[in-house]
């Protein structure tokens, strides 16, 4: 599994848990507004996300997420920055 | 044994299949220090409904000057790692001066638990003007007065236990004071905040306080995330959150009497450094610098724990003669042999060696803890004794005392005189136990033993110890209604009501309080609303005495019938089967039995006396 695979994985499986759906559900429908995606289920994804990928997300641009891909995109760019700051 | 899989497959079977969670899952619920996880296991916890009854329930009410959010499937999680079902309902945001003050938080029954989470803000003043801090120093006060008076009122109306929190000040309210001046006088009358705040504990008996300042300090994470804080009034982080709900939960435990009581505790490389059998008593680490001084702290505070009730066990692979040595030579030695309720000092596997504890104090594996620096060992208990809460002593020795204490495995809501004298109390009671073998039936022992009981209407002095009884008693209990002290002392007060204690004595000395009754008097009727008895003094005939003891107080005040009830639970089969033992006739259906006062009744057993006997004067 590439990196960004990898990072993908850990994402969706998050969501998956958080939200109570499936990892195949989530890929199909990867729209973040039809599912039960609150201000304390988000902030619950917030947290999973960060402590298991070691990043620190802007909550401006996470909450500015619509797609699974958005989050998946600024995750990728919060650990590349880290790596860039080390 | 807490990896995540483990966990989540474990409690996912208990919801599904209506089953209680295994001991051992408990034990590593309780032990989980990913709050993430232990969120996670709380929303599946949220339809947990085991059938089998193995947990007793509780309800909570959470109130809070903010969003609860996790805060909740957290309670939840840690309610359940302690052995208790809860029941937790939140009230609405923004509603929580209103809900103390109108009582609003019992709208759907009276909870047993009300559970607040605070932050900052409530105290604070909105706005101030830079470096004011006299103003501010003065709102603190005026807050604290409101907040006391809506206590004051929740105490007078509710029976619930009230459990607060102190409050850390955060760094965008200590920071915005430049001079240091001001910044020393706000943080004094921030301390003096969180003081009265513990301070309510002890104006109110329904009030404890969770000093969770001092809690955060030890822990390796922020209590707060600036972004969850502004985004979603949420003041604190998931693990700061995960610390309250596991004291809150350590509350729930020892106010339903589910902490534990005995410490088993192994030596080499535990209570001493180095192997005994190797280097011999002189040549064992203990006392000194460290890594000795690290033994003798533990040491102490295992000392301190059997002040204060705990019941220490020596379990330990050795030969008993060097031990015995040791224990008694070593000048650094602070328990020496008799500091211990039993002695296993032999080379059978470590789990029959608590089995054999148990039996001999007559209480279940399921209080025992057991410390011990042998994964080996551990593991075979664990293995074979999976309600057995374990301590690990390997690793550094500078964290032994931490690692037993910081999971708060034996608190209790107050000391009582009993807790003070229970491990010489169990002592004896192992000693009794040994004089036991030597009789032809258990009726000439008994006789031997020559037993004093007094069952006497409890004085307000008594009234703690009773409701402690009522909490901690599981075996014989007859309905496993626990009356907590407010109903207990309200019940001792009210003429239609009779709580009575019983105090027990025999040749080995005297075991103080070891059960009540709880009565409604009745013109016609004496209902027994429970009756529990303490396990150590089960088997000798006290509870047939009491209800003679009961009959007659009841026949003298005019009544003609007595009644009770048994509701069966996991734990109480000791005393099923009771009333009809004491002559009471069961009803056809609904577990109630009767005594018809008018034909008589069975006197007390022969072998106990009853000085000074005294009625209830109803």
């Amino acid at each position: 599994m590439t990196d960004a695979a990898a990072i993908e994985h850990t994402v969706v499986t998050i969501l998956s848990d958080v939200l109570h759906e499936s990892v195949e559900d989530l890929r199909n429908h990867p729209v973040l507004a039809a599912y039960d995606w609150d201000s304390l289920s988000s902030l619950e994804a917030l947290a999973q996300l960060e402590s298991q990928l070691g990043v620190t997300l802007d909550l401006r641009s996470y909450q500015a997420a619509r797609r699974i891909s958005d989050l998946v995109d600024l995750v990728q760019n919060a650990g590349a920055s880290t790596v860039g700051q080390r | 044994m807490s990896d995540p899989s483990f966990l989540t497959g474990a409690l996912r079977n208990a919801v599904e299949g209506n089953t209680t969670p295994a001991a051992d899952v408990r034990v590593a619920l309780a032990q989980l220090s990913d709050p993430g996880l232990a969120r996670k296991l709380g929303r599946l916890l949220a339809n947990l409904q085991p059938a089998d009854g193995g947990l007793p329930p509780v309800t909570l009410s959470v109130l809070a000057t903010c969003t609860v959010g996790p805060f909740e499937p957290l309670l939840r999680t840690s309610l359940v790692a302690v052995g208790a079902l809860p029941t937790i309902s939140v009230a609405d945001y923004g509603t929580f001066e209103f809900s103390l003050a109108s009582g609003a938080f019992a709208a759907d029954g009276e909870p047993d638990v009300l559970a607040c989470l605070m932050e900052e803000s409530f105290f604070l003043p909105s706005d101030w003007t830079g470096g004011d801090i006299d103003g501010v120093t003065d709102h603190l006060q005026a807050r604290f007065a409101e907040f006391r008076s809506l206590v004051d009122s929740v105490t007078r109306r509710s029976s619930a236990t009230l459990v607060l929190h102190t409050l850390p000040l955060p760094v965008e309210v200590r920071e915005t004071f430049l001079s240091w001046r001001a910044r020393a006088a706000l943080a004094a009358a921030w301390s003096r905040l969180n003081a009265d705040l513990l301070g309510l504990a002890a104006e109110h008996r329904q009030v404890l306080v969770v000093d969770l300042v001092s809690e955060l300090a030890d822990q390796p994470f922020g209590a707060r995330d600036a972004r969850l804080h502004r985004y979603a009034d949420l003041p604190y982080t998931d693990g700061a959150l995960h610390v309250l709900a596991r004291q809150v939960a350590r509350v729930v435990q020892a106010r339903m009497g589910l902490s534990r009581k005995v410490l088993a505790l192994d030596l080499d490389n535990t209570l001493w450094g180095g192997v005994l059998g190797e280097v011999g008593a002189t040549g064992v680490e203990l006392g000194g610098l460290y890594p000795g001084g690290c033994y003798l702290n533990l040491q102490r505070s295992a000392r301190r724990l059997r002040e204060q009730g705990v019941i220490l066990v020596l379990a330990s692979k050795n030969d008993a003669a060097i031990v015995e040595d040791a224990l008694s030579s070593h000048p650094e030695m602070l328990l020496r042999s008799e500091a211990f309720s039993v002695t296993a000092v032999n080379w059978s596997p470590k789990a029959d060696n608590l089995r054999q504890a148990a039996e001999t104090l007559s209480l279940s594996t399921g209080s025992f803890v057991f410390m011990d620096d042998s994964a080996f060992e551990r593991g075979q208990v664990a293995s074979e004794l999976p309600e057995v809460a374990l301590v690990a002593a390997d690793g550094d020795p500078a964290h032994l005392v931490a690692s037993l204490l910081a999971p708060g495995w034996f608190d209790v809501l107050d000391l009582t005189e009993t807790d003070r004298e229970r491990p010489a109390l169990y002592r004896t009671r192992a000693l009794r136990t040994e004089f036991e073998g030597g009789f032809g039936t258990s009726e000439d022992y008994l006789q031997a033993l020559a037993i004093e009981l007094k069952v006497e209407p409890v004085s307000p002095f008594g009234v703690a110890r009773v409701a402690q009884l009522a909490a901690r008693t599981n075996q014989f209990n007859l309905t496993g209604i626990r009356f907590d002290e407010s109903r207990t002392a309200a019940m001792a007060s009210d003429p239609g009501h009779l709580v009575a204690s019983l105090s027990v004595s025999d040749r080995f000395g005297d075991e103080g309080v070891v059960g009540a009754l709880w009565v409604e008097c009745g013109r016609e009727t004496w209902r027994v609303l429970n009756m529990v008895l303490s396990c150590r003094v089960l088997s000798r005939g006290i509870e047939l005495a009491a209800i003679d003891w009961l009959a007659t107080s009841a026949s003298e005040a005019g009544a003609s019938t007595l009644q009770g009830s048994f509701v069966p639970s996991a734990k109480n089969g000791a005393a099923a089967g009771f009333y009809k033992r004491a002559g009471f006739t069961p009803a056809d259906s609904d577990g109630t039995f009767t005594l018809d006062l008018r034909d008589g009744w069975d006197p007390a057993p022969s072998w106990i006396t009853q000085p000074n006997r005294e009625r209830a004067t109803r």
